[in-house]
């Protein structure tokens, strides 16, 4: 019995499909290659969901119409999209190997997006919008619109077009202002740990934090700042006021770092200019600098001492400890009080006193040039004799 | 002289052949005559002691001889760096690091070593514009002035593998910078580039192990044979244009004194290298990182002229041409008895020193030149 060669048309499709081996048997490529071009570089590919998967049908069937009963569904109305991934990203039995959590779908009819979409909107976000739609990648692959790094760009897509937000009564520059601020910043140089949007607004929850909550999302990450807020007269002042916590000082979105030499002018935006909380604030601001610059001079005097070369080790350790009291002096500030800044800063000034004082006497080269002078006595005395036995040789030989 | 009393020396004579020892501290100027082997070692000393100087280094011409002296003090100092020197990219900076903050008077000895070899450039430059200025060029001194600028080149070439031994940032990038001139010089660049494994002016492992078998080596064996054959013709053609031979000094300065200021020299010159190395002291910059270009680091000195000048006629002339200029300077500065001769004849002494004139200006206009882009 001799080997059954294939057909010359199942040879073609077979090599289309070479990329994608787990979809080898279904006929839907040979009128959507498109798809099946983006569909084969998605996680569902490799995990051997094809095009069935989401879409039903009949995947051996080349008849068009026969290929496309059976349960199939378009998934072209998007108010659809949410329940289809649902179908498996909701089951537990399924999603237990992956280690994927099965709240996703629970969360998002929770969001704003869900919201919308479930009242039958069809412009709002739906999975597809942040996950790509054939080309489903996972989060963290570079390429995936999820991707932290990618995040800003994927909700602006949506959140910076004008005309679309102004649907909503929304500010569209939102995903700019964040983009210039300090947390957008640290994520385009490639800091995965800076917060994107989702970490302050929730991933598939999305929904923009309440004014009283706001603190609450940046102590997330802020945990020894926001505790010293709350201690302070502030977190009772403008929870009294019903004011935004850290949003009064530091804006929303387009945050940015507030310097040490703010300190005293911030406080007058809302104190009286010679007000005793002014006060507060010009003396912190004098002890963070005090403490920084003795902090700069030790590491100049550091780096000096690196070229000679000393060995400097330790005291680059003992520098880096210091600029830390200086950072927790930083967060500190936030409970508006002189007396724990003035300890911790006291210890970040000592630090680099010691070192200072260290280096100096390190460098110090006194003992050097004290050598240097009895050697230039030694060699004054040698040339002395040295000269005056040549004028004698000198004399000697002018007689003969 | 009692022939029944012995002395060191005639101990030392019976065991050891004195006169050939002594013949090699005539080689390098420490002494003027041979000694005479026909008689007894104390007599045959005494003798040549009480003998007048040549007048080509009687005092103060010195700079022959402290050109000696400090390449003694290179080979000392350097020998005794080259115990905790590493030749290896991970470990040449570690270990210049070691030397100067750990080692007992590695510093000191390193400080001596830098500021010895700057002396000795100058030194050996301040000879060849003395050589030029007094025209100790004209037959029969051709060889002295051939010797004197060779020395000179190739002293360069020391400092140049020496620098970048320490494989700090600036001297690495000082000597990429030096690298990418001496590359475009046509055949020398080439054989550059061959022995010392660069290639595009990139300083690999290769390299830096290379430059310092040079640098320890090859380079002082040059130095050496060179400076031989520099005296040596000193010896037999002196260095008063107005004789043809040696001769002996006028002012009848013995070799006893000779000697004296012999020591005094060494003192003064002791004296200087310590005092450089204590007042200003060459630091450790970082390490270099061959992937992270320094920016404002300069070629050597010596090449900044070369290297404006490269700069100023990138628009306009090929490389290799600049190249080719620069080597025609070198081999005119090398061979100058033998055309400055018949320049002289043509136009008189005054064209020659004109030209001269213009060369110096036309190298400090290039070498400021050179400060300035790099």
């Amino acid at each position: 019995m001799g080997v059954r060669s294939p057909s010359p048309g199942r040879l073609v499709w077979l090599l289309l499909l070479a990329p994608g081996a787990a979809a080898a048997d279904e006929a839907c490529v040979l009128c959507h290659p498109a798809e099946r071009v983006l569909a084969a570089e998605s996680i569902h590919a490799s995990e051997g969901v094809g095009c069935t998967g989401c879409h039903g049908g009949d995947p051996a069937s080349r008849d068009v119409a026969a290929a496309h009963r059976g349960g199939f569904q378009s998934l072209a109305d998007r108010t659809g999209v949410p329940k289809s991934c649902a179908a498996c990203h909701a089951d537990l039995e399924q999603m237990r190997p992956y280690n994927l959590p099965v709240d996703q779908y629970a969360m998002y009819q929770t969001s704003q997006h869900g919201l919308s979409v479930a009242g039958g909107d069809e412009r709002a976000a739906v999975c597809t919008d942040c996950h790509g739609v054939h080309d489903i990648r996972a989060p963290d692959h570079p390429r995936s619109p999820a991707n932290p790094a990618n995040l800003g760009a994927t909700c602006g897509r949506c959140h910076g077009d004008r005309s679309l937000m102004e649907r909503y009564g929304h500010d569209h520059e939102l995903v700019e202002r964040y983009e210039s601020s300090v947390h957008g910043r640290a994520v385009a140089a490639g800091n995965v740990a800076a917060p994107t949007c989702v970490n302050c607004h929730g991933v598939h929850g999305a929904t923009p934090p309440g004014v009283g909550d706001v603190g609450k999302v940046c102590g997330t990450c802020h945990v020894q700042a926001r505790v010293a807020f709350l201690a302070g007269p502030h977190g009772t002042g403008l929870a009294a006021a019903n004011l935004p916590e850290c949003e009064s000082c530091h804006s929303n979105h387009a945050i940015h770092p507030l310097d040490d030499a703010d300190l005293g002018s911030l406080c007058a935006e809302c104190h009286e200019g010679d007000s005793e909380a002014v006060q507060v604030g010009l003396k912190v601001r004098a002890l963070i600098g005090a403490a920084s610059e003795e902090l700069d001079r030790a590491e100049l005097l550091t780096l000096e001492a690196e070229k000679v070369p000393l060995d400097v080790e330790d005291h680059l350790a003992r520098l880096g400890e210091a600029r830390t009291y200086v950072t927790e002096a930083q967060t500190i500030v936030h409970a508006v009080s002189v007396e724990p800044v003035e300890e911790v800063t006291r210890r970040a000034r000592s630090i680099g006193q010691e070192i200072q004082h260290e280096l100096y006497s390190e460098l110090d080269r006194t003992n050097a040039h004290i050598g240097l002078a009895i050697f230039w006595f030694y060699v004054l005395m040698t040339l002395v004799i040295l000269f005056g036995y040549r004028r004698r040789l000198g004399r000697a030989s002018g007689r003969r | 002289m009692n022939p029944q009393r012995k002395g060191w020396l005639d101990w030392l004579s019976e065991r050891l052949v004195l006169t050939e020892i002594f013949s090699l501290l005539v080689s390098y100027g420490f002494f003027h005559a041979e000694l005479d082997s026909s008689k007894p070692p104390r007599e045959a000393l005494a003798e040549a002691m009480a003998r007048p100087m040549p007048s080509y280094s009687a005092w103060p011409r010195v700079l022959g001889l402290a050109a000696v002296v400090l390449i003694g003090v290179e080979i000392f100092t350097g020998g005794l760096l080259t115990f905790y020197y590493s030749p290896t990219p991970e470990g040449a900076h570690a270990s210049a690091a070691t030397i100067l903050s750990e080692v007992h008077f590695g510093g000191f000895v390193h400080q001596v070593h830098y500021w010895g070899a700057q002396l000795l450039l100058a030194i050996l430059a301040l000879r060849v514009l003395r050589f030029f200025l007094q025209r100790v060029y004209r037959a029969p001194r051709e060889l002295v002035w051939v010797f004197a600028s060779l020395l000179l080149l190739v002293a360069f070439h020391a400092e140049l593998t020496g620098r970048i031994l320490p494989w700090t940032g600036t001297a690495y990038w000082s000597g990429v910078r030096a690298l990418e001139v001496v590359q475009t010089i046509p055949l020398y660049g080439g054989l550059v580039s061959f022995l010392s494994g660069t290639e595009g002016a990139v300083i690999s492992e290769l390299t830096l192990l290379r430059f310092y078998i040079f640098h320890v080596v090859l380079l002082p064996i040059a130095m050496l044979t060179l400076i031989y054959l520099h005296f040596s013709s000193i010896r037999r053609v002196g260095l008063d244009p107005s004789k043809v031979r040696a001769s002996a000094s006028d002012d009848g300065v013995t070799f006893r004194q000779h000697v004296v200021n012999l020591a005094i020299l060494l003192t003064v010159l002791v004296a200087a290298l310590v005092t450089l190395g204590v007042l200003a002291p060459r630091g450790l910059p970082a390490g270099a990182e061959p992937y992270a270009t320094l920016p404002g680091v300069h070629p050597p000195w010596y090449l900044l002229a070369p290297f404006g000048f490269f700069e100023i006629t990138a628009s306009w002339l090929p490389r290799w041409l600049a190249g080719l200029v620069l080597l025609a300077a070198t081999t005119a500065f090398v061979l100058v008895p033998f055309w400055a001769r018949s320049l002289e004849r043509r136009g008189g002494r005054l064209l020659l020193m004109v030209l001269a004139g213009v060369a110096v200006a036309v190298w400090l206009a290039l070498t400021l030149y050179g400060t300035k882009v790099a």
